[in-house]
């Protein structure tokens, strides 16, 4: 059993020791179950303070006799000031006239967040979705293009997609869907990771009539609005090849 | 400094703290009334010192100036209280059982409040007032021992004593022998 002083065992829950006592305290801790028991009571009686204990705000009527302090600093000479209670008539008056210069202070920004908020929700509702579509097609076209430049059309080269499906799930974390043919006259010619709209996809390659084509797919458990914004990029480059 | 200016400094400096001074002086004088009134001279005190603030730790130097205020109108108001550190033996919980319509987590939870208020309302001043400091304003023992103008080895000595007083308070809490009205029913043999 210890002889530890408790007010060292409440400053350490409280994290109040300086190092060197923290690292005694945690050596006795250790081999001591009993001193472990009374550390964890002290934790669970300080969260259970701190969780139910009544925090006393400072009602209204205290605030507004805070007002009226300050027409008494403002109006009245000095030795007046201290001491003073106001009557519930100045006080109230005060607040009031208090109450207005805030409004009046605070409305030209009122105005101005209500005016934002309308911009906001205009641009909400006319702006976003055909420029992300678009900027989502040209991201998949500059991808495609950029592979068909290099060498580096795809990551997986297989026409098996029971090849290349395991392989792009392995590196996305998500299955993407692979069909073998999913043109008359395609083939499979493999699969890479690309990235787009700011998260890796999977890039399927497929050959038909000597182009090639790269739909690209994201993950299937992706909000509906990702999901159908990325089948719709999905379908832009397949006409992209075709103008080549 | 023009009058104007010194009011918008004090309203930068002590105003956002009126909160915990509220608090503070609510917890010491255990009244709304007197709480407002103690608060209210603690500003005008306030603005009196407010020169000499040399603008860190707003909210230590308010509640140091309501914590001096609290105890002059303490000796001043009710000068049998608190006299000694160790008549903490608080008053008895009675603690009402809850309605039959309230749902049983929401009468837990008011017991609780109402158990743990009663049970730091009973502390003597000198506990309360560290103990207040540290869980419900969540300052540290070198800031409480500037306030109550009190040394650090004494903050953690009476914050101690303050627990372990809540402790054997709540004890009964521990129990919750209003909260469990089953064993009643079981006696009287009725299903539930």
């Amino acid at each position: 059993m210890s002889t530890v002083d408790p007010a060292l065992l409440h400053a350490f829950v409280d994290g109040e020791l300086d190092l060197k006592s923290q690292l005694e305290m945690e050596q006795r801790l250790a081999g001591d179950p009993a001193l472990r028991q009374r550390v964890e009571e002290i934790r669970l009686l300080r969260q259970e303070i701190r969780e139910h204990a009544g925090y006393h705000a400072a009602p209204e009527t205290l605030r507004t006799r805070v007002a009226a302090l300050r027409s008494a600093a403002g109006d009245a000479p000095p030795s007046a000031a201290p001491s003073g209670v106001p009557t519930p008539t100045a006080a109230s008056k005060a607040g009031r006239t208090i109450a207005w210069g805030r409004w009046l202070q605070w409305r030209p920004l009122a105005v101005g967040l209500g005016a934002a908020a309308v911009v906001a929700l205009a641009l909400q509702l006319a702006g976003p979705p055909p420029s992300r579509d678009e900027a989502i097609a040209a991201e998949v076209v500059a991808s495609h293009v950029r592979s068909t430049l290099g060498e580096h059309l795809v990551d997986v080269a297989s026409s098996d997609h029971h090849t290349v499906k395991p392989f792009l799930s392995s590196k996305l974390g998500f299955s993407p869907p692979v069909a073998a043919l999913p043109l008359e006259g395609s083939a499979l010619l493999g699969g890479r990771v690309d990235y787009l709209d700011g998260r890796p996809v999977a890039a399927l390659v497929y050959r038909r009539d000597n182009t090639s084509s790269t739909p690209s797919s994201g993950p299937t458990a992706a909000p509906t609005a990702r999901r159908s914004s990325a089948r719709r990029a999905a379908t832009a480059p397949r006409t992209g090849p075709r103008r080549g | 400094m023009s009058d104007e200016e010194s009011w918008r400094r004090f309203e930068a400096v002590a105003l956002p703290h009126l909160d915990a001074a509220y608090n503070l002086a609510r917890w010491l004088t255990r009244n709304d009334h007197d709480a407002e009134d103690v608060v209210q001279e603690s500003l005008v005190r306030a603005m009196r010192y407010l020169g000499g603030f040399r603008g860190e730790g707003a909210r230590p130097w308010l509640l140091q100036i309501v914590r001096n205020t609290c105890w002059t109108w303490l000796k001043a108001n009710r000068p049998a209280e608190n006299v000694g550190l160790d008549d903490g033996d608080g008053p008895a919980h009675d603690i009402a059982a809850p309605a039959a319509d309230e749902p049983p987590q929401v009468a837990m939870r008011r017991a609780d409040r109402a158990l743990i208020d009663q049970a730091i309302a009973a502390l003597p001043a000198a506990f309360r007032e560290v103990l207040v400091l540290r869980e419900l304003e969540d300052l540290s023992y070198a800031e409480i021992a500037r306030i109550a103008e009190i040394p650090i080895g004494t903050v953690m000595s009476r914050l101690a004593r303050a627990r372990a007083q809540l402790r054997s308070a709540l004890a009964p809490a521990a129990a919750r022998p209003v909260l469990r009205p089953v064993p009643k029913v079981a006696q009287n043999g009725g299903p539930p």
